[in-house]
Order: C-alpha cells, then sequence, then structure tokens
C-alpha cells in the first residue's frame, strides 16, 4: 500500500530542516555563501584569463559579470525562506536568552509551562482523536477519492436506514459520479478447518467491486471475481495474510485449500497482503450475493455501501446527481423512502458515527473549543508575563536609549515567550501520546481491532497543528506585553527607570484583569471540581454482586434469520425465532457443569435507562431507572429481597402488572412506610411532540430489593424499578449474565459461549460479550480517566489563575511602594496605610467573587436549575476563599516590605 | 557565436535540475553545462543562478556536499535528491506536451482545420 504524502512529507521535512540551518546556524550558512560565490568568480577568472584577458582585467570583468554579492546574498537568503527571520531579526541569541529567562524566573517558568503543557496536551489529545476519525487519509491508492454512501432518515438523522438492497443495485446502475460501487455486510461465521483449527470469525461479504475500490492485488491467487456473486457459483473465501500464517501455517499450497464456514464448503483461493483490513478491520472475505426477487423495496440485508469517485468528479456533484436519482426512488416508493435522503461522504465516517452534517459539525466544534482553551490558558501566562516585564521596564528603557528599535525589543521579548512556549509543547505532545498509548490499550481491550486506517499516535499534521498553537500561544505571551511595555517614550522611561520605580502604569487595566481573572475562577472551577468529585466518586464505587463470577453477553439476531414476508408478519416471526433461540442458548449454558446460572434482563444490571414515574394517589412524578429481568435474576446474582417477595413464574404473564423496587425506589420515590402493595406507573412523553404523556398499567409493587449497582455519575442515587421480562416479548439487544461456579473463570468461558450460541442458532449476534469484571474494569478506569482529566485541567487552571492573581496584586502593591514609604515617612499611622491596601485589593477581589457568582448562577440558569442551591454551595465559597486568600497573601508582602522602608531612602529616592 | 535564445520563464529550475542530472556539478558548472548543451544558444544569469539553487535545495530537490573542484579550491557540488529525479520527470513531460501542443498548432495548414 503505498504511503500517502510521503513526497509532501520528504518537502516539509526538506524545508524545516533547511530553514532550521538558516536560523540557528546563520553565520555558517552565509559564510558558506560568500565562499561559494568567490568560488565563482574565481572560476569566471581563469576562463576569462584563458580566453586571453589580462588577470587583473579578467577579475574585474568577473566580478562585473557576477554582480552585487549582498544582493544575491539576501536573494538566497529569501529563497531559503529566511527572509520573515531577517525582518523579525531573529537570532539564535534570542533564543539563548529565552532559555536564560526560563531558568533565571524559575517559579513563572514552572508554572506558565506546566499550565501550557497541560492545555497542548488536551487541545493535542482532542485534535488527534478527531482527526483520527474523520481526516485521517485511507492508506489506499488515492484513499481521498473512496466514499461512503447510505440513505440518511430525515425524521432521524443519527439512525441511517442500511437495508438499501433496491437502492444499492439501481445506483450501481446509474449513478455515473461513482464507479464500483459496492456493498458488504458484516458476518461472523464458525470456520473448521479440515485436520483442525477454526473458530468464530468476522467474514466481510463484499461485492467483488470491492477489491476493484481497494485496488490492493492478493500476494497469492486472486481476489473475488464478479463471477463468484453469481447464482451456483462454487462457494469460495479470500483470507488475510496473517491468517494464512496463523491458523494456515503459512501453507504455500493454500490456494485450492477447502474450509468451512459454517455449513458450506469455501475453497480458498487468495490471500491479501499483510496489513490489508479492507472494508474496516476484516480477513476473511466472501462474496455477497444480493437477489433482489428475494426482497421488497426497503428490505434486505442491512448493507455498507462504498465506491470510488469518477475521474474528474467532486463530493458535491456526485452529491447533486445522488440526489436526483433519491427524489425519484422517493417519488416511486413514497411508503418506504419519502424520508430517506441518499448521502455520499468520505469513506471513513460512515464508521465512526459520523452520520449527519450536523455531528460533522459537532466533532469540528469540540475541537475547535479544546484548542480554546489553550487561549484561556495563554492569557493567563501572558498576565505572568506582563508582570516579569514590567519589571524589566529599565533594562527595556536602556536598550531603546542605546538604538534597539521596537521590533527588535518586541522580537527579543517573543523569542523569550516562543521558548516557553515551545517547551510547552514538547511536554504537552509527550502527555498526548502516553494518552493515545493508553486509549489505543483501551479500545483494543474494549473494541477489538480498530478500523485499519485510525492510527492513534503523534502524526506529522499533529505535531505541525501543535507547533501552530505553540506559536499563537507565544504570541499571545509574547507580543501584547511586550508592545505594551515598549509603547512610551524612552525619556519617560529612563526618567522613572532613575527613580528606582516600575514603569509600567496599568490602573482600571489591572483591576479589570484581576476581576475578571477572580470572576473565571470562582465562576468555572467549582463545576470543574464538582465534575472530577463525581466522576471520583463514582469510580469508587463497586457493585454489590459477585462481578468477578460473571460473563455478559448481548446479542441480537440476524435481519435475514428467517424467509422474507410482509414487514408485521415478518417482524413476528423474527422476534418468535430470537425467544426461542435466546431460550435454547439459556438451557445449553446452563447444562454447562462450569456455569451456576444464567439470566436475560433488557438492560445489563447498572446500565438501566432513566424514566419517569407516577405515584398512585401522589400525582406526582419523579425519575426513575427501568429494568426487566428474569424472574430468577435476583437468585442469580445473590440478591435478597429485603421485604416482600420475589419475582414468581406467574409475574411473567401478561397483565400480571407487579414490579420490585430497590430501596433508594423505596425511600425517595415511595417514601417510608410499607410499599409492598403500593401501585407505581411508567409515564412517557408521546412521540408526536406535544408533549402529550402516555402512561403505562399500574403496576403493583411486591417486593424491594438493595442497590446493588453504582449510581451513574452525577447522581447521587438511582431509584430503580424492575419488572418480569417475558421473553416472548423481549426485544433485540438482549442481555444475559452468567455466573459461573467456584472456581471456574469467566474469560476461559466467553470462546464457549460463542460456540454454545452458534450451536443454539447460528444467526445468533454478539453485540458485547466478555467478562463482567472486564467491563467493570473499563467503566472505573472511563470514569477514573475522566476525573484525572478534569482535576489536571482544574489544578493548571487554578495554579495559573492563583499565580496570575498573585503577580498582579503583588504588582500593583509594588507599583505603590515608594508612596507608601513616604506617607510612613510623613508619620502615617502604619495600620492606616495597611487597611488602605487591603481594603483596595479587598474591593478588587470582592468585585472578582460577586461578578463570578453572577456567572455561575446565569450559566446554570441557562442549562435549567439553580445549582448554587444544590451541591455547588460547597464548593463555590472554597474556591473564592481561595482567590481571596491568595490575592490578599499577594498584597501583604510588597505592603510590609513598603512599610519597612527608611524614610531618609525614600526621600534620597526621590 | 550562435544566435542568443531568450529563456522561457519558469524555465530555469527545469533547465538547472537537468544540468545537476547529468553528474554531481558545482553551481559555476551548471552555468558552463547548460552553455554548452545549448551550444552556447541559452545563457543564465549569474545573478539568477543561486537563488534558484538554493531555493531548490530548500525544496529538498538537490542536496550539496563540500568537495574539491578541478583546480583543487573547497567547492560545493550539487546532486539530484529523489524527490528532485521525481520532479525532473514531470517537468520534462510537461515541457514536451508543451512543445507537442504548440508545434501542432505550429504545422496545422488550412484544409486541416
Amino acid at each position: 500500500m503505498r504511503v500517502p504524502g510521503s513526497s509532501a512529507l520528504s518537502g516539509l521535512l526538506a524545508r524545516l530542516g533547511s530553514l532550521w540551518s538558516g536560523v540557528f546556524r546563520r553565520a555558517d550558512v552565509e559564510a558558506e555563501m560568500r565562499e561559494e560565490f568567490r568560488h565563482h568568480i574565481a572560476l569566471r577568472t581563469e576562463d576569462l584569463i584563458r580566453h586571453g584577458l589580462p588577470p587583473a582585467e579578467a577579475a574585474r570583468r568577473a566580478r562585473i559579470e557576477f554582480g552585487h554579492i549582498e544582493s544575491h546574498r539576501e536573494n538566497a537568503c529569501a529563497a531559503r525562506g529566511l527572509r520573515l527571520f531577517d525582518r523579525l531579526g531573529v537570532s539564535w541569541l534570542d533564543v539563548k536568552l529565552g532559555i536564560r529567562m526560563l531558568a533565571k524566573y524559575p517559579w513563572l517558568s514552572l508554572v506558565s509551562v506546566a499550565g501550557m503543557a497541560v492545555a497542548i496536551a488536551i487541545g493535542a489529545g482532542g485534535f488527534g482523536i478527531i482527526h483520527a476519525l474523520m481526516d485521517a487519509p485511507l492508506p489506499l491508492d488515492e484513499g481521498e477519492r473512496v466514499v461512503s454512501l447510505q440513505n440518511s432518515d430525515a425524521t432521524n438523522p443519527g439512525s441511517p436506514d442500511r437495508h438499501a438492497l433496491h437502492d444499492f443495485l439501481l445506483w450501481r446502475e446509474q449513478l455515473g459520479s461513482v464507479r464500483d460501487l459496492s456493498a458488504f455486510t458484516d458476518d461472523v461465521r464458525m470456520l473448521a478447518i479440515p485436520g483442525g483449527g477454526g473458530g468464530l470469525v468476522e467474514v466481510a461479504r463484499m461485492t467483488a467491486s470491492g477489491f476493484r475500490v481497494a485496488r490492493v492485488a492478493p500476494v497469492l491467487g486472486r481476489p473475488l471475481l464478479d463471477e463468484d456473486e453469481r447464482e451456483g457459483a462454487p462457494p469460495v473465501i479470500v483470507i488475510a495474510y496473517e491468517e494464512w500464517q496463523g491458523r494456515f501455517g503459512g501453507d504455500s499450497a493454500i490456494i485450492g485449500r477447502t474450509v468451512r464456514l459454517d455449513d458450506a464448503v469455501h475453497t480458498v483461493v487468495g490471500v491479501m497482503p499483510e496489513g490489508f483490513r479492507f472494508p474496516v478491520d476484516h480477513r476473511y472475505w466472501v462474496p455477497l450475493r444480493l437477489d433482489p426477487a428475494a426482497d421488497e423495496v426497503g428490505g434486505g440485508p442491512e448493507i455498507w455501501m462504498f465506491g470510488r469517485l469518477a475521474d474528474g468528479v467532486s463530493l458535491e456533484q456526485a452529491q447533486a446527481e445522488l440526489t436526483t436519482i433519491g427524489r425519484r426512488m422517493a417519488t416511486a416508493h413514497p411508503a418506504t423512502h419519502e424520508r430517506l435522503r441518499p448521502w455520499i461522504r468520505p469513506y471513513t465516517h460512515a464508521f465512526v458515527g459520523v452520520d449527519s452534517p450536523a455531528r460533522a459539525w459537532e466533532y469540528r466544534a469540540v475541537q475547535i473549543g479544546l484548542s480554546l482553551l489553550l487561549i484561556v490558558v495563554a492569557v493567563n501566562v501572558a498576565a505572568l508575563v506582563y508582570a516579569r516585564t514590567a519589571a524589566r521596564t529599565g533594562e527595556i528603557a536602556v536598550r531603546t536609549a542605546l538604538g534597539a528599535s521596537r521590533r527588535r525589543v518586541v522580537t527579543q521579548l517573543f523569542t523569550e515567550a516562543l521558548v516557553l512556549s515551545l517547551a510547552a509543547a514538547v511536554i504537552g505532545l509527550a502527555i498526548a501520546e502516553v494518552g493515545f498509548e493508553w486509549i489505543r490499550a483501551l479500545a483494543t481491550r474494549e473494541v477489538g481491532e480498530l478500523p485499519f486506517w485510525i492510527d492513534l499516535r503523534l502524526s506529522p499534521v499533529l505535531v505541525a497543528y501543535v507547533l501552530g498553537l505553540a506559536i499563537l500561544a507565544g504570541v499571545i505571551v509574547g507580543v501584547v506585553p511586550p508592545l505594551q511595555a515598549t509603547g512610551r517614550s524612552v525619556q519617560g522611561s529612563l526618567q522613572r527607570l532613575s527613580s528606582r520605580g516600575s514603569g509600567m502604569q496599568l490602573g482600571r487595566t489591572w483591576t479589570a484583569l484581576i476581576v475578571t481573572q477572580v470572576a473565571i475562577a470562582v465562576a468555572a472551577l467549582p463545576y470543574a471540581l464538582y465534575g472530577a468529585g463525581r466522576f471520583a466518586r463514582s469510580a469508587a464505587a463497586v457493585p454489590d454482586y459477585p462481578v468477578d463470577e460473571f460473563v455478559h453477553a448481548s446479542f441480537s439476531i440476524a435481519g435475514g434469520a428467517v424467509p422474507a414476508a410482509p414487514d408485521a408478519a415478518n417482524e413476528a416471526a423474527i422476534a418468535a425465532r430470537f425467544a426461542a433461540s435466546a431460550a435454547e442458548l439459556l438451557r445449553r449454558i446452563e447444562a454447562e457443569p462450569a456455569v451456576a446460572g444464567g439470566a436475560f434482563a433488557s438492560h445489563y444490571p447498572g446500565s438501566e435507562p432513566v424514566g419517569q414515574i407516577e405515584v398512585e394517589g401522589a400525582g406526582t412524578r419523579s425519575s426513575a431507572w427501568f429494568n426487566e429481568v428474569d424472574v430468577d435474576l435476583f437468585t442469580v446474582f445473590d440478591v435478597p429481597v429485603l421485604a416482600g417477595r420475589g419475582f414468581v413464574q406467574a409475574d411473567a404473564a401478561r397483565g400480571a402488572n407487579t414490579a420490585i423496587v430497590d430501596r433508594v425506589f423505596a425511600e425517595r420515590v415511595l417514601g417510608d412506610g410499607n410499599v409492598i402493595g403500593r401501585r407505581v406507573r411508567r409515564v412517557e412523553r408521546g412521540e408526536d411532540g406535544t408533549g402529550e404523556v402516555e402512561a403505562g398499567p399500574w403496576l403493583e409493587i411486591v417486593g424491594v430489593v438493595p442497590a446493588f449497582t453504582p449510581p451513574p455519575p452525577f447522581e447521587s442515587a438511582a431509584p430503580k424499578l424492575y419488572q418480569p421480562l417475558a421473553l416472548a416479548d423481549a426485544r433485540a439487544p438482549l442481555h444475559l449474565g452468567i455466573r459461573m461456579r467456584r472456581g471456574a473463570a469467566p474469560a476461559a468461558f466467553v470462546g464457549r459461549l460463542r460456540e454454545a450460541a452458534h450451536a443454539a442458532d447460528p444467526a445468533l449476534r454478539f453485540v458485547d460479550l466478555g467478562t463482567a469484571s472486564q467491563e467493570e474494569r473499563g467503566r472505573r478506569e472511563g470514569l477514573l480517566a475522566l476525573a484525572l482529566l478534569i482535576a489536571a485541567v482544574t489544578a493548571s487552571v487554578l495554579l495559573l489563575s492563583a499565580a496570575g492573581i498573585y503577580a498582579m496584586m503583588s504588582f500593583t502593591v509594588a507599583t505603590r511602594r515608594r508612596e507608601i514609604g513616604i506617607r510612613a515617612a510623613l508619620g502615617a499611622d502604619p495600620r492606616r496605610i495597611l487597611t488602605g491596601i487591603f481594603r483596595r485589593a479587598a474591593r478588587q477581589l470582592g468585585a472578582g467573587v460577586l461578578a463570578g457568582l453572577v456567572l455561575a448562577e446565569a450559566g446554570m440558569r441557562v442549562a435549567g436549575g439553580s445549582w448554587l442551591r444544590g451541591e455547588g454551595a460547597h464548593h463555590l465559597p472554597i474556591v473564592a476563599a481561595i482567590m481571596v486568600a491568595i490575592g490578599l497573601l499577594a498584597a501583604l508582602g510588597p505592603a510590609r516590605r513598603g512599610l519597612a522602608v527608611q524614610p531618609a531612602e525614600v526621600l534620597h529616592e526621590e | 557565436m550562435p544566435d542568443q535564445a531568450e529563456l522561457l520563464p519558469g524555465t530555469l529550475d527545469l533547465l538547472i535540475l537537468k544540468a545537476i542530472s547529468l553528474g554531481d556539478v558545482h553551481g559555476y558548472g551548471v552555468l558552463l553545462r547548460i552553455e554548452q548543451i545549448s551550444g552556447g544558444a541559452l545563457t543564465i544569469q549569474q545573478g539568477a543562478l543561486y537563488p534558484a539553487l538554493y531555493r531548490l535545495e530548500h525544496q529538498g530537490l538537490i542536496e550539496s556536499e563540500w568537495g574539491k573542484s578541478e583546480n583543487n579550491r573547497r567547492a560545493k557540488y550539487y546532486r539530484l535528491t529523489r524527490a528532485g529525479r521525481r520532479r525532473l520527470g514531470e517537468e520534462e513531460a510537461g515541457w514536451n506536451r508543451l512543445v507537442e501542443a504548440i508545434g501542432a498548432v505550429l504545422r496545422a495548414r488550412p484544409q486541416e482545420l
């Protein structure tokens, strides 16, 4: 496979290398240029002498012909892209000065670099993930021209209609702007290799044209051909290189060997090259046979469609053509197609949840939002650097007086800031890489193999993006403060320097910055603290059932499991087969010696959906979490019945209308007292959008169980209501909890479960399968990572805010040091002076806290609620107190130094 | 001395890449090689040569190394990179297409229209 953009990358590297030597080896580069020019002139002189000119005349002619050396040097520098650096006057010396500044102000450097590194890591992480999902090039020849096609549902844009057999055949015939229109379906089949080996494998049933789209030739044999799709053609299979090497031991006579997929014998006709996983993460390919006569319009298997844009056709042109065909289809078949909108988009988007243009925008918004975080942090760092720059006003004034231009001074200070932000960028990238590694490991554990084009690591694009972020941060930190610092007369600055004061008068700007800083911290940080605490608490909560003994599976049934029939009959037939197959699966599993028991549920305990409940006689509604469970689920999960009784088989009969609630439900929804015999019902908003409420039947509570799974994050407790599950009415996917006997490892049973499912009904499809402890670990790690992420961001913002406020307060008081000293010298009461200083600081901090409170309350009202009266009431005063304490502490030091000044010293300074 | 031909705009890079592709050469050698091959018809302005060389090097199409010249002086020698060879091929193909197209137009007769 071709590595896309390799020449562009080598060109970029060459340019960067050339720029690097141009900037950091400037003197050497210029010396080499001059030497090259001298050599040229010498050779020309020798030529002219050979043509008969006297040496002196020849040398003169050669110099004249060559032209002005300095202008050649300048043009040569411009050709190397160094003109910008020439204009700015950036030199290696500036970089060295920047590094020295980092060392000279270690605390400032540490705080700034740490804050920006965290922000850059988050920005890079978000960018990297979204880039990998949405923009990563498909590593195929002209991969950017491979597209996905689908019918989006206008009434439900997030769930495309993939029963598009008839659309596919029509588009393949009529759509000129997409070549080799192809389709595939995902299948899990039982592979049996004669002589031993095999197991359940994921197979792509794909049209032969899919291989033409991929443009990758097999290493052995042939790909699938159109003839293989014809009715009656002998079944064939193409396998991945890794499978050939692994399961087939690299057999050199693999072509022509036969294997069984389920019950059908297939002949191996080809082996694809190493790393080939097209269309997503597949290792086996069989022909997709489509029979339009077997299904009505809007029916057939779920297929994923793709193809290549024809030469010279843009995505927009292809979309226009597809839309026209789609309209004709909607006119011909309004019942099935009126709400469908054909949509064409980059290939990879179909597999990463970009199901609508709105979703694509959401991804972009997240990407931009995460980048904006750095700007907020950079503004904070700028405030810190501002204070440092203010302290260096004298140095700047002297340099200006000695002839340094304003541009030169700003460039030097910008370079210093750039050193700071580049150091943060390097650390930020390292943190991002660690995060990527963690996500890769988590994804591999949770979802198996990732799609073949997703490569979550530090790519050149990501590094370039981070460099861009670092330069932006450098501009914010390094250009704005020096521009203000240098924007005044040299004489004034020098005068102020001679009187040992700082040259920067900040007044209202400074006050506004302090107030804003405190307000943002007070408004935003409590939310973050609250969120991190919630996630951490939720991660620490453990389920109250023997998780380590459970296997969790969720499964559905393949759409084509029953013969085609009109819609309603078809659904009933599928539901009946699903119920029968599920029951058979449970029977087979419970017959296994290692299994203690199994129970179905509409949702696995701990992942129930939330809804509304109404209590009979109370007339009020409250939130509750619902589940439908097998009558013996509580027995299998070792959950005791605290009051009343557990479910019995009769409860699962239609019209029994019984329910069991957990203790949280009993306490929070029903209040104290005896809850057995009380009635509740589920209420839901109707789907017609009018807000009308649809109420379910009244359910009689027959028992109370303890809460045995942790509540979701952001819920202190989740009241739960369980209804008995009737398998005949169960909807796919259905969840199954299997409890192993003591000493039997759940992980070892997963493979056996697959085989049992296949034996029960080959059409059963696992949606999810693993041990409950593995899932629990995934849940805990995910929550903990979120908590850590929020904590890291909060800590860095808090640190920066605190440092910023400290720097600003400290600087404000420091500028009044002489005034304080003189007042003290004139006999003012020190206590009065201190009160004056603190009153001013307290006014600024108070205004900030007040503005923060207003902001927090306004934010919450927009979100619908008043959090200030809830749990936020604990966090808000803490953050406000921290900010006020920091501000007052910052004022204390300089105030004391001011009071300690000797009157004589101050008068002498004056 | 043959008639001097006007150097077409945009062809300097192509000529330099071609001259360097014939063997490692220093800056002055590039000038001489182009003059020699064109029979003196094409002369490169000396002032235009070095910016073009540095630009091509900056783009990664050629690379340089210091060595000894024929008169035993230290000289900077240029050679084509893989990207440079690829670019030369593309530029040559483009040029040939252009020559063919213009030639076809110039050879056209009224009865062919």
